[in-house]
């Protein structure tokens, strides 16, 4: 029998605010534990929950930019259970009623064909702290910097199909977020994080299958291995025609392989109901509409303004807006060099490779944009070649020194001198007369070796094509 | 007694003009507290040096030309507030070295305005209940009639002549209950009237900051100082947001009072004639009387005690040992929250944690949660629709004489004490129970309900109402000068 794989995705994103969602701590990363918390977020007796205006802004414009339908009054729920890093002893999250739903993203599918993922819910929440395990497992101690840091969850229904599905569908939803400047979604960091429920069905079905969610994955690949894995897994239970036990597992990235976590009878029961300390939250169809009047520039209309505004390849606009530090970056550099398409070819190529193994994003990365147009104008005054320049641009990537910084410290400058290379070119025609000859008797071939030889003499500092002018000057 | 016993008002006056030093004031003032404390078991702890330092700023400001509106005045707190100076017990054991380091916004802001701290009071475990039964350290006893219970240790220290204002909290009717018991007046603001930054609550809904004294005089002007907006407690934003439709009162006969024909729930025809009689001595005061129906009494009761159980089951979550208070060292996590939490609740805040949890899950939220929410807003609907008809309205404060101290109560029986002070609760109005008469040797309160944020109102009315009731009553401390 052929299986209908069926996957929908929970994503929590931590939202890019001054401060956590009901107290004024710093909502940023301490090396430090329990530096970032007060006596609200520790859960102290006394202290009410104070509204993070700024972060009900953040999740409106991350509901709006998901095109869903928004909700002028809704609330904050409760959702109980113990665990040591939940300060309050229950989580304070949109239960009943999110800020936004039934909304959806456009994605492709397998064949590349546009695939529109339902998105159900989009929700505000808080964070919890973390636990910090000893090394011998003996004794654990809790950090709640992050507790408090507000969340939105986005659920979508269970649209997806494979598990590439997933990972572009999760592509999209990060790029749409950091355009919209609600969150920098850096899985590896934590700031998104992402739970997965799936099921197979018999093709044609319209029933869903019993389902397991997975958890723990780090990265989009390993939410995109484990589910492989998962469905997997699943076929071969009924393919032998037993049933799949819903329950909840959890992803090992070291031996690529899920464990179980807890079966369904293990399934708690949260509570949930509404935080008698906290007010609705009440919006205007005035503000609703402010807000979508002022939602950021998404991937689609960059890469068309930077089609027309830079006269780039539709090819190349789409690559250069794939994530907005990127775009940033090329705009970036655009403030201080002329060369659209060059520059792009550098982005896309060179830095996008260099980004891509170091695994950060463009905003932070020590290779400035300041740093690549100077390493472009170098390029363009002929003080580099094209091929020194790639040296070089590692070298900076790495070691965080200016390209000229570099060129000056090492003396690579390109020699463009006519003098000097006057006098070479004058050397070799010396010192290798039978090319002369061959030149002179029609072998034109004969002229690389020649060039050859005087990149060869100036260790490859030559300008190539200078050597070729002169070359063919002094042989005339 | 000596000068304690007299009003806040006329102490801060004193103080004010230099006839009386505070810290002479609140050296007696403490002496009497320790005297009286070893007598009822009013204080957790008493602030001693703490309060004496007041007491001397106080003096030096008053030095300065500075005027203070409660200058000297002594006051004593509730457990359950924060205050750092003294420790906040919350009624446990797990919780008898724990010292917040922040204050309560009510217990600033009367410092602030020269009341001085006497001590902390007698508490129910983590504040939930009205009878000081569920305390580690036993029952505040009635200084009226010791062999009974206080019901509030606020309230027992302004009856036994300790202190001019009590800082108190009321969800379900503890404040008011207690006022009645001892012979105060007990007064509940309006919600998000006053802020409750610093207040360690069990129920977010219910739970309320209010004030007694021994003179009615001085709550308008403790009101003053304690009411506002606080950013820290955001339900104190409707204080800005909703306008009294009465202000101030200049004549009681410009005023309706409502009160029921019906009284159900009472323990005996003494209570009703009570009742009746006060109602006919305000009536005697010109107020127009009109009668109301409040149908939903019963159900109200009831779907208080859901509402509360289940917020209470929710929020006294975070006391589970592992960031303040003391932790039971265990093999587990889970034995470790067992044995804490055990050791940490007891009495009524045990029941609502074991209760509310049944009331919000999945067997429980349909059945008892959400119908309780659909009374709530039927009780609001009810009481609303009766102060159309009048200005204030007048209820029993209790059902019955204050409990025995050596009684073991049926939880069940005490859930049927909050039947007229659940009302009140569960619609935000403020609320003032004033003395009324005595009986079986203890005192008895009624309660005037006023309309939401109409407090100053309740409050002048109030004060123009109580000395008729007083007529029939002993003088509350033998002349108080």
């Amino acid at each position: 029998m052929e299986y209908e794989t069926v996957i929908g995705l929970e994503v929590h994103v931590e939202l890019l605010t001054e401060s956590k969602l009901f107290c004024s701590c710093p909502n940023r990363f301490a090396a430090d534990p329990n530096v970032n918390t007060c006596p609200g977020c520790l859960g102290f007796p006394g202290i009410l929950p104070q509204l993070n205006g700024a972060a009900v802004k953040k999740a409106l414009t991350a509901a709006l930019a998901l095109n869903c339908e928004i909700a002028l009054y809704s609330y904050f729920d409760r959702k109980n259970y113990f665990y040591p890093d939940l300060s309050k002893g229950y989580q304070i999250s949109q239960f009943h009623v999110p800020i936004g739903s039934n909304g959806y993203l456009d994605s492709e599918d397998d064949q590349g064909q546009l695939k529109r993922v339902r998105i159900g819910r989009v929700h505000m929440e808080e964070d919890a702290g973390k636990l910090v395990h000893s090394p011998a497992g003996d004794t654990s101690l809790v950090d709640y910097n992050r507790a408090g840091v507000p969340l939105i969850e986005v659920v979508t229904e269970p649209d997806l199909r494979s598990s590439g599905e997933a990972r572009r569908y999760l592509e999209k939803l990060k790029s749409i977020l950091q355009y919209a400047r609600v969150s920098d979604c850096k899985m590896e960091e934590g700031s998104l994080r992402c739970d997965a429920n799936i099921s197979l069905r018999p093709a044609g079905s319209n029933t869903l299958g019993s389902k397991t969610e997975l958890k723990n994955m780090n990265s989009f690949k390993a939410v995109e291995k484990s589910l492989e894995h998962e469905i997997k897994r699943q076929r071969v239970i009924l393919k032998s025609g037993k049933e799949v036990i819903s329950q909840t597992l959890r992803w090992e990235e070291n031996s690529q392989e899920t464990i179980v976590m807890r079966g369904k009878l293990q399934a708690h029961d949260y509570r949930c109901f509404v935080d008698p300390e906290l007010a609705p939250i009440q919006l205007t169809a005035e503000e609703v509409e402010e807000a979508r009047q002022n939602l950021p520039e998404m991937a689609e209309e960059r890469a068309a303004r930077f089609v027309k505004a830079y006269n780039l390849p539709e090819y190349d606009a789409a690559i250069l807006t794939v994530s907005r530090s990127l775009a940033d970056y090329f705009e970036a550099c655009m403030a201080d060099y002329d060369n659209p398409k060059t520059a792009g070819n550098w982005i896309m190529g060179e830095l996008t490779a260099k980004l891509n193994s170091a695994g950060i994003e463009a905003d932070c990365c020590s290779f400035t944009p300041l740093f690549m147009t100077e390493l472009l104008k170098m390029i363009d005054e002929g003080l580099i070649s094209g091929k020194l320049a790639k040296e070089i641009l590692d070298q900076s990537f790495t070691g965080g020194k200016s390209p000229r910084q570099i060129v000056k410290e090492e003396n690579l400058t390109q020699i463009s001198d006519h003098g000097e290379l006057e006098k070479i070119i004058r050397q070799m025609i010396e010192d290798h007369p039978d090319s002369v000859e061959n030149y002179r008797g029609g072998k034109t071939k004969a002229l690389g070796f020649l060039v050859g030889q005087v990149m060869k003499e100036t260790k490859g500092k030559a300008n190539p094509q200078l050597v070729n002018e002169l070359l063919l000057k002094a042989l005339k | 007694m000596d000068s304690t016993t007299i009003s806040a008002g006329r102490l801060a006056d004193q103080v004010n003009k230099g006839e009386l030093k505070a810290r002479e004031l609140i050296e007696k003032v403490l002496q009497n507290a320790e005297e009286q404390d070893s007598r009822l078991n009013i204080f957790c702890s008493t602030a001693g040096e703490v309060a004496l330092d007041q007491a001397s700023a106080v003096d030096k400001k008053i030095e300065a030309g500075i005027c203070l509106p409660l200058a000297g005045v002594p006051f004593t707190i509730k457990d359950d507030f924060i205050y750092k100076a003294l420790p906040t017990t919350l009624g446990s054991l797990m919780f008898k070295s724990f010292y917040p380091p922040y204050n309560a916004a009510a217990v600033e802001k009367l410092i602030a305005a020269g009341a001085v701290v006497v001590g902390k009071t007698n508490i129910d475990n983590m504040g939930v209940g009205a009878t000081t039964l569920d305390s580690p350290q036993g029952p505040t006893l009635n200084p009226r009639e010791p062999g009974r219970i206080a019901g509030s240790a606020g309230a027992a220290a302004l009856a036994a002549g300790i202190c001019s204002l009590a800082l108190e909290s009321d969800s379900g009717g503890a404040l008011r209950q207690g006022a009645s018991h001892c012979g105060v007046f007990g007064f509940l603001p309006s919600a998000g009237l006053v802020s409750r930054h610093g207040l360690a609550l069990h129920s977010g809904s219910f739970c309320r900051v209010g004030l007694s004294a021994a003179y009615p005089e001085d709550l308008p002007v403790a009101l003053n100082v304690i009411s506002g907006y606080d950013p820290r407690d955001p339900a104190t934003a409707a204080c800005r947001e909703v306008k009294a439709r009465r202000e101030k009162l200049d004549d009681l006969s410009n005023i309706a009072v409502g009160y029921l024909e019906t009284l159900p729930g009472l323990a005996s025809g003494l209570h009703r004639n009570l009742y009746q009689d006060t109602l006919d001595k305000i009536a005697a005061l010109g107020v127009k009387k009109v009668e109301v129906r409040l149908t939903h009494l019963s159900e109200a009761l009831r779907a208080y005690q859901v509402i509360a159980a289940a917020e209470a089951s929710s929020t006294l979550l975070r006391y589970d040992g592992i960031r303040y208070g003391e932790a039971i060292e265990a093999d587990n996590l889970e034995m470790l929250y067992c044995k804490t939490r055990k050791a940490t609740f007891n009495g009524e805040a045990l029941n609502r944690s074991i209760f509310g949890t049944y009331f919000l899950s999945k067997g429980g939220y349909d059945r008892y949660y959400r119908q309780a929410l659909k009374v709530w807003t039927l009780v609001r609907l009810e009481l609303e629709a009766a102060f159309d008809q009048c200005d204030l309205l007048l209820l029993p404060a209790v059902r019955t004489e204050p409990l025995p101290v050596s009684g073991e109560p049926d939880f069940i029986d005490l859930y049927e004490d909050n039947l007229y002070t659940v009302p009140a609760s569960m619609t935000g109005n403020p609320a003032l129970c004033l003395p009324a008469g005595e009986l079986g040797g203890a005192p008895v309160g009624v309660q005037l309900v006023g309309r939401l944020f109409e407090d100053a109102f309740l409050l002048s009315a109030a004060v123009k109402i109580a000395p008729a009731l007083a007529s029939a009553q002993q003088e509350l401390d033998g002349g108080g000068n």
